[in-house]
């Protein structure tokens, strides 16, 4: 998503109608899903770019995740700088039948054959430290909640949930845009109340249902949280390109002003402390309690069997400082945060970050013959960016041609004047 | 009640003249007089206002706070103090292993060094604050002006102060009467 977005951001020339960025957009997804696809069929390790695709999708249901919770929280707040870049969500929103849909591939793929595709603990025969899944009294007491039938009904409900959620957001916004009464806007703060409990709930189970049980020992309170601050961080970011590809063009000329851009970038400082506040939390009880049902979920992604450092601890050491340190001290500048071509640099840069952290959740789950994890620098990368762009690209599209549906900001809602003279 | 007899002529009372305040009626003639004072070079001046007036540290040409900076500083030093205290303590002045856990390790002394960055911050910025406002401060000419109380209510005040090195009494009495300045008074020090 990230990708095609900056290529556009770059392209003053954009036409207003977006009709062929749209279907350049489609265009791209599509190629990045057909290369995935190929790789899928060709590859000797169909698991590896599942997995890979897994990373992908999650990664823009993440960003998409994250509109719908920022347009959550501006209602229940009331808020009234970020009435503009709601309108920008709402048009997000658009991406997430398409994210169910190409979610579907997984599910299917989990039907079919051994089940394993994806979810190793899905294929009761798979093999489990001498054992197998079936056997492992750590899967039976699970088993009630992890299993097929469960992920399925789960997966298709919090698909359902962020439809509606925002279809509901959108059709309210968009119809007090022809009548201008004040009714939407309570449905909204209405529906916003309803909404944050569903999604922190949805979002908590979608990050343990899809990333956290390729690894079903492990437990880990904080890795809903971790999600969610991943989610909010990718939105913020998009919110960011999206705002100076629209100033660039043009239509957001007079709209905008500095101090929008410091809002935002105060809250991707915000949460860049929140994401490392829960991400060191859960590394830092574990390594303090020092029990081996947790640490080994680190020792994957430290060590090998014989005790030399593998890749993936380098892949930490790149999201300690990536995802954290230069961001935060990058953010702190007010300079930077105003600065078109400066927070747009930091918001591709944190987008970046946010797929290397979800490759380090999920890639290393797939093993050699040691039980070491896989290296990071292989192919899967190919497979990951191929999804990227091929989700991204789909998402992308979906939300170019949302764009000229509306006008491009809520012309009628009782905040807007109050967004349009925001100040510090 | 006004103040008899304070002309700008009697040279003993020029000697104790904190400078000259001149009201306004609304904000945007206080904004657009602010623009005029800030254009002829005074540095030494200051807006009243019942309210905040939004754009007005532009108009006054204010440069930025540098609050954050020194809130930065603070953060630094808490950061800095937390992880050298912990180190000190456990690891340099008694040596204590705790958990089979490494005598030092920044793992551990991160969460103190994180809540006294925190504490730091917070204490820089609120002193910081105060010292550039240069609060507390119990007294200030403006209030001896009968007028003054207004300035919470319906009227804006523009202060020029003696000190300022461009501040000539009539001269800057007739910058403040062209820029709409009403009610223009010698304030006493």
């Amino acid at each position: 998503m990230s990708t095609s977005t900056a290529t556009l951001a770059a392209n003053p020339g954009a036409t207003a109608a977006s009709g062929a960025g749209a279907s350049r957009a489609l265009m791209i997804g599509v190629a990045g899903l057909v290369l995935t696809a190929v790789g899928f069929f060709i590859s000797h390790d169909s698991h590896a770019v599942a997995l890979s695709y897994l990373v992908g999708i999650s990664f823009c249901t993440a960003i998409a995740i994250g509109m719908l919770l920022l347009v959550l929280i501006h209602h229940i707040f009331d808020a009234s700088w970020s009435v503009v870049l709601r309108r920008q969500f709402e048009h997000g929103f658009a991406a997430f039948p398409w994210l169910g849909l190409l979610f579907l591939p997984l599910l299917i793929g989990s039907w079919m054959g051994t089940h394993d595709l994806v979810w190793p603990w899905m294929n009761l025969n798979y093999d489990m430290h001498g054992t197998t899944v079936g056997e492992d009294i750590l899967y039976q007491k699970k088993s009630g909640f992890l299993n097929l039938g469960m992920l399925t009904g789960a997966t298709v409900a919090f698909f359902l949930s962020w439809v509606w959620l925002g279809a509901r957001l959108r059709k309210a916004s968009f119809t007090q845009d022809q009548d201008g009464d004040i009714k939407w806007t309570s449905m909204n703060r209405v529906t916003a109340a309803l909404g944050i409990p569903m999604t922190a709930i949805s979002l908590s189970f979608a990050a343990i249902y899809w990333i956290k049980s390729l690894e079903y020992h492990w437990f880990s309170t904080m890795y809903g949280v971790w999600f969610f601050a991943n989610c909010i961080r990718g939105a913020l970011c998009c919110g960011v390109l999206i705002m100076v590809w629209l100033y660039r063009r043009g239509d957001f000329k007079g709209i905008l002003n500095p101090n929008h851009f410091h809002s935002i970038g105060q809250l991707m400082l915000a949460f860049t402390v929140f994401w490392a506040y829960v991400t060191f939390s859960q590394y830092f009880l574990i390594w303090n309690a020092n029990v081996p049902e947790e640490t080994f979920w680190y020792n994957l992604r430290e060590l090998n069997h014989d005790g030399s450092t593998n890749q993936w601890w380098y892949v930490g050491l790149v999201i300690l400082f990536g995802h954290f340190f230069i961001p935060f001290f990058a953010l702190l500048s007010y300079r930077f945060k105003i600065t078109h071509h400066i927070i747009t640099k930091i918001a591709c840069w944190i987008l970046a970050v946010i797929l290397i952290d979800l490759c380090y959740n999920i890639l290393p789950a797939l093993k050699d013959e040691h039980g070491d994890s896989l290296p990071f620098l292989s192919m899967n990368l190919v497979w990951v960016l191929s999804s990227v762009v091929g989700v991204g690209g789909v998402c992308l599209w979906a939300y170019l041609r949302s764009l000229p549906t509306t006008k491009i900001i809520p012309i009628r809602d009782p905040r807007i004047v109050e967004c349009l003279t925001h100040h510090e | 009640m006004s103040t008899a007899g304070t002309t700008s002529a009697d040279p003993t009372m020029a000697a104790q003249n904190y400078g000259l305040i001149a009201a306004f009626d609304t904000a945007p003639a206080l904004y657009h007089a602010a623009e005029q004072v800030r254009d002829a070079g005074f540095r030494r001046w200051d807006c009243i206002t019942p309210f905040p007036v939004h754009g007005l540290d532009k108009a006054m040409g204010l440069k930025r706070s540098i609050v954050p900076r020194i809130s930065l500083a603070g953060g630094i030093t808490g950061f800095c103090t937390g992880m050298s205290m912990i180190w000190w303590t456990g690891a340099y002045d008694y040596k204590l292993m705790v958990g089979g856990k490494p005598l030092f390790s920044p793992m551990f002394a991160f969460p103190v060094s994180y809540e006294l960055t925190i504490l730091f911050t917070a204490f820089a910025t609120i002193g910081g604050m105060l010292v550039l406002n240069g609060l507390p401060m119990h007294y200030h000419p403006v209030l001896k002006h009968d007028q003054i109380r207004r300035g919470m209510d319906d009227r804006f005040f523009i202060v020029i102060e003696a000190r300022d090195d461009r501040f000539d009494a009539a001269k800057t009495r007739a910058l403040l009467e062209a820029a709409g300045g009403l009610d223009i008074k010698e304030l006493e020090a």
